[in-house]
């Protein structure tokens, strides 16, 4: 009995320890390693360091309405973000999982953003909103191309989800065709022959047989929503006016910029908590949705 | 089948790490002395490196000098200059890491994580003297800093006022000016108060000319802009800052303070239309090619706006800030600054380096040509930048200043920057901003 | 006449309005493209317009300053080591942490893809440390340990998603037939992976080929250890932007990924259907 036990954990090592090796190694340890500053005052340069105990945290709470803008915005972000990227991608995935010549083209173009490296990106969008939207407006007349998005804290916000809806469609769509490939083509025609129209098809069908998938692309992104960095750094720099510093951005900042290590780490410790504790949540929603189905 | 793919599997991976293991060999470990090249001969490995200092590398050792150079200007009379030293130095390799954007960043990670690069670049003020506990102190060499302008040298000085660190190039901040959309809308008198800056917004408005194309996307830009109107010319920037960090200066007794939304008001009015979408890029472009007549720059943008337009007629008009013609300014500092590591292992090799590439004809042809910049050093070479001759009339007539943003508290541009913006954008009022910096100054 | 008019009807319009949209998921590839080939001053001014020459001599000069055989030779090696290991080790992991219920799993999948909700930036000075402690700094072998530790989490949550939904009665009747629970694996249940671990060779080749901050931190000066991006973004500062030879750099870099995706995209949606067992 025991030998089995022990036979046991040795095939669960060999499985999964190797993977949990290079992980820890890359992220786990330096993040935990990093913990440590959070109680000190340290400019993240000189060997010299004061430990302030729980200064940071207080700092935190009490002053500093940047981090709490960040936070705000990063929400604010997350909800949209999360909402128009997978419906877009779903919608996309549903015309793009047919196994046509036309579908394999359109599925190239939908992946492309996510293909290009981002400082080209950001050098492309500075054109879309800048000269491109001065054509269209030339063209079509629309006040609405002629608003300043890079230029006002408010449609600043927008230019940000935009932004990373359409570079990362391609990611989710992928997923999705994964995922809705996957359903069975009989339960479809069975479905159709006994009268249902496209929709239903869709709603009482795929949806449930495409939840695991779901899940996927709703942790995804609910994740880099989160972590939202590389768009700001490159695009928007946090601009106009702070309206676009995200969580990351701001600890990137007060660890880089503004030499005050010691505070970053306690930031990034107090936000992976909050974040923890958003994707438990979510985790239990989208699993108790994948039960019913 | 399984065994097949697992065959497979197995072989591959054996195959990359394979590749990664030869690929790591040719690579130079941690420890700064190791040589993979030359394995054989390890007994002469410690002693390798002293002696390649003096250039007998006799063992056949390859020293490698590890450097950080934070911008990428003249990149390709940097690399002929870095060809030239290895030459000399039969053994010596030069490693440069250009470190692009986000260079504090890098160089950051790098002293974290203890590889700490031989020679390193930074900012010289408030950013350098993070790093002066790791920087060799030159306060003895007088052979090497006697070579330095002596003001230059005061950028690279610590609290004590021991020498921690070594000049690059003066560069001088201002407003540039395209001579040709002067002469376009009539304008013959270069506008000195603000006034007269007014005046000719309108004339070149009149001329349809946008007047200014004021960065204002990049907050270090506002940042840089705003420190002409703190500038107290009696005090220079150093007493300045001090004044401010010690109460004695308030932002709302400043006599040009007010004068600074003023600017802004008219960056705005007589700007381009979504003025918050204007980056460096684009504003140097304007002006490169006459669409704007003014923007806040320094010399440091000469060699964008040559690969602009090469004949684009550009020149240095002092900020005005106040009433009187006296009050312009100009400002002007060795804003970056070298280190050498006291405690790298080629001690000797780094300080001959960085002396190289400061002071040597080579080094001067890659600060005068390469980057067309004044070189902090004593030269009698000519410089390139058209930029940099427009300012040495200034210099020569003791018009300039020293540059406030370098020595202001940590973080200054990112942190007051935006409130300019949200000034600009309306959010916030002048009184508000004002306020916001007083409190950024009084903390830091 | 009434036929043309049936095939009409029979196109769904929403196939129509992806199809158009996807124009504009299209257009930087487009822009970059032509943008490559203007001088700088041209690109700001007239980025939309064509260029005035199709003159390759940029692409050449790109290819030669920046040592680009040597580039490609370390993007690909970091890419084909990580993506083979992120092959090899996701899917051994993921299944086996779906299989098996106990706490040292569950403590396992925590810290595996814990790292997904933790940004980077908040601590990767303490990964340059550790990278330097164990004597991995500037070396191609560190880049390549420290991009799989940063491609394992994702990887690993989506396979384990998908293995959720493999029926456990295949590996059942395969235990039956006396074969080794390895060999299951590798026979049974690997096989059935094949249309998830090609989302996740994409998706990581793709990241890898990309990457530049991990190189930058990990091989930071050490030129013959660069990748292509890192290189490129070399030739950018805070006031300088060589775009004459960033994009061309950028369209050659692309043109692999590109055809990868072309080619690993068939077995995407074709390998699916190969591993739906579920009906």
């Amino acid at each position: 009995m025991k030998n089995k036990k022990i036979k046991e954990f040795l095939l669960f090592a060999l499985f999964v320890f190797p993977a949990v090796i290079f992980v820890l190694f890359a992220t786990d340890i330096p993040f935990v390693m990093n913990l440590y500053y959070s109680v000190f005052d340290w400019n993240g340069v000189g060997r010299e360091m004061t430990f302030v105990g729980l200064d940071n945290f207080v700092k935190i709470f009490t002053n500093d309405s940047l981090f709490w803008k960040g936070v705000k915005f990063t929400l604010k972000f997350a909800v949209f973000y999360v909402i128009i990227v997978n419906a877009i991608s779903l919608v996309v995935a549903l015309v793009m999982s047919k196994e046509k010549k036309s579908s394999s083209v359109g599925r190239a173009f939908y992946y492309i953003p996510y293909i290009i490296s981002l400082t080209a990106i950001s050098l492309i969008w500075k054109f879309i909103f800048g000269p491109g939207f001065e054509a269209l407006y030339n063209i079509t007349g629309w006040e609405f191309f002629n608003w300043s998005w890079v230029g006002t804290p408010k449609l600043a916000f927008w230019v940000v989800v935009i932004m990373a809806v359409w570079q990362n469609v391609g990611f989710y769509m992928v997923n999705y065709i994964a995922g809705i490939i996957a359903v069975p083509k009989e339960l479809i025609e069975a479905a159709k022959i006994d009268g249902a129209n496209a929709f239903q098809v869709f709603r009482k069908i795929t949806v449930p047989l495409i939840m695991p998938a779901v899940s996927i692309c709703m942790l995804t992104s609910l994740t880099f929503a989160f972590k939202l960095f590389d768009i700001i750094m490159v695009f928007t720099k946090g601009g106009p006016a702070n309206s676009t510093v995200s969580v990351a951005y701001n600890i990137y900042k007060e660890a880089f910029v503004n030499s005050k290590y010691g505070l970053a780490t306690a930031k990034s410790l107090v936000f992976v908590v909050f974040v923890l504790i958003v994707t438990a949540i979510q985790l239990k929603v989208t699993k108790s949705k994948e039960v019913e189905a | 089948m399984a065994k097949k793919t697992l065959a497979i599997l197995l072989s591959a991976v054996m195959a990359t790490s394979m590749m990664t293991a030869c690929g790591g060999s040719d690579t130079k470990s941690d420890e700064g002395t190791t040589d993979n090249t030359a394995t054989e001969d390890t007994a002469t490995e410690d002693t390798a490196t002293e002696d390649a200092a003096d250039e007998g590398t006799s063992s056949g050792e390859e020293v490698v000098l590890k450097v950080f150079d934070a911008h990428a200007y003249g990149l390709d009379e940097y690399a002929e200059m870095v060809e030239a030293f290895e030459k000399d130095h039969p053994g010596v390799k030069i490693e440069v890491q250009h470190a692009a954007n986000d260079s504090a960043t890098l160089l950051q990670s790098r002293v974290n994580s203890g590889d700490i690069p031989d020679v390193f670049d930074v900012e010289s003020g408030t950013s350098a003297k993070k790093y002066y506990e790791y920087a060799y102190d030159w306060t003895d060499d007088t052979d090497v800093t006697s070579l330095f302008n002596e003001d230059a040298l005061e950028t690279g000085r610590d609290d004590d006022g021991k020498i921690k660190s070594l000049p690059w190039t003066y560069e001088n901040m201002g407003i540039l000016y395209n001579r040709d959309c002067f002469d376009k809308a009539g304008i013959t008198e270069l506008p000195t108060t603000m006034d007269e800056l007014e005046e000719a917004c309108k004339k070149f408005e009149a001329a349809g000319i946008t007047a200014f194309a004021m960065p204002a996307k990049e907050t270090w830009v506002l940042g840089q802009l705003a420190t002409h109107f703190m500038m107290d010319k009696s005090l220079d920037a150093t007493g300045t800052v001090e004044a401010i960090k010690s109460g004695e200066l308030t932002f709302e007794n400043m006599p040009n303070w007010n004068n600074l939304f003023r600017m802004l008001d008219l960056a705005i009015e007589y700007g381009p239309d979504k003025p918050l979408e204007i980056d460096w890029e684009t504003s140097e472009n304007m002006l490169a090619n006459g669409e704007a007549a003014m923007i806040h720059m320094g010399d440091w943008c000469q060699s964008t706006l040559d690969s602009f337009n090469p004949d684009a007629n550009i020149g240095f008009l002092p900020c005005p800030v106040g009433d009187s013609a006296d009050d312009c300014t100009l400002l002007s500092n060795c804003n970056w600054t070298y280190i050498v590591n006291k405690d790298s292992e080629n001690l000797d090799l780094a300080k001959e380096y960085l002396t190289y590439i400061l002071t040597s004809d080579m080094g001067q042809y890659w600060m005068c040509e390469g980057v067309g910049a004044v070189p902090g050093v004593k030269t009698d070479k000519e410089v390139q930048g058209k930029l940099a001759n427009d300012a040495k009339t200034y210099i020569a007539e003791g018009k300039t200043n020293g540059w406030i943003h370098t020595i202001a508290p940590t973080g200054y541009g990112d942190t007051c920057g935006p409130y300019l913006q949200a000034y600009m954008t309306g959010d916030m009022s002048a009184e508000e901003v004002t306020q916001c910096f007083q409190e950024f100054w009084s903390a830091g | 006449m009434s036929k043309i008019l049936k095939k009409i009807k029979k196109i769904n319009p929403l196939a129509v309005i992806v199809f158009i949209c996807s124009i504009f998921w299209l257009m930087p590839l487009i822009l970059i493209f032509i943008n490559s080939f203007k001088p700088y001053n041209d690109m700001l001014q007239h980025f939309l317009a064509l260029p005035k020459s199709w003159s390759l001599d940029m692409y050449i000069e790109t290819w030669t300053k920046f040592n680009f055989p040597m580039l490609i030779k370390n993007t690909l090696l970091y890419t084909v080591c990580t993506v083979l290991m992120i092959v090899l080790l996701a899917p051994m992991a993921a299944y086996k942490l779906a299989r098996t219920k106990s706490k040292m799993s569950g403590i396992c999948f925590v810290l595996i893809i814990m790292p997904m909700m933790v940004p980077f930036q908040s601590y990767m000075i303490t990964l340059t440390r550790l990278v330097a402690n164990v004597n991995l700094t500037g070396t191609k072998m560190g880049q390549i340990l420290v991009s799989i530790g940063l491609c394992m989490p994702l990887a690993v949550y989506m396979i384990h998603g998908f293995v959720k939904n493999v029926p456990l009665e295949l590996e059942e009747c395969a235990c039956i037939d006396g074969a080794s629970k390895i060999r299951t694996y590798f026979s049974i249940v690997l096989p059935l992976l094949k249309p998830i671990l090609t989302t996740v060779v994409v998706l990581d080749t793709l990241a890898t080929w990309n990457d530049i901050i991990t190189n930058q931190l990990i091989v930071g000066g050490n030129a013959r250890a660069m990748n292509i991006q890192n290189a490129l973004y070399m030739q950018f500062s805070a006031q300088t932007a060589d775009w004459e030879h960033a994009l061309p750099g950028i369209v050659m870099s692309m043109i692999p990924s590109l055809i990868f995706f072309v080619a690993m995209q068939k077995h995407i949606v074709g390998g699916v259907t190969a591993g739906a067992v579920k009906g």
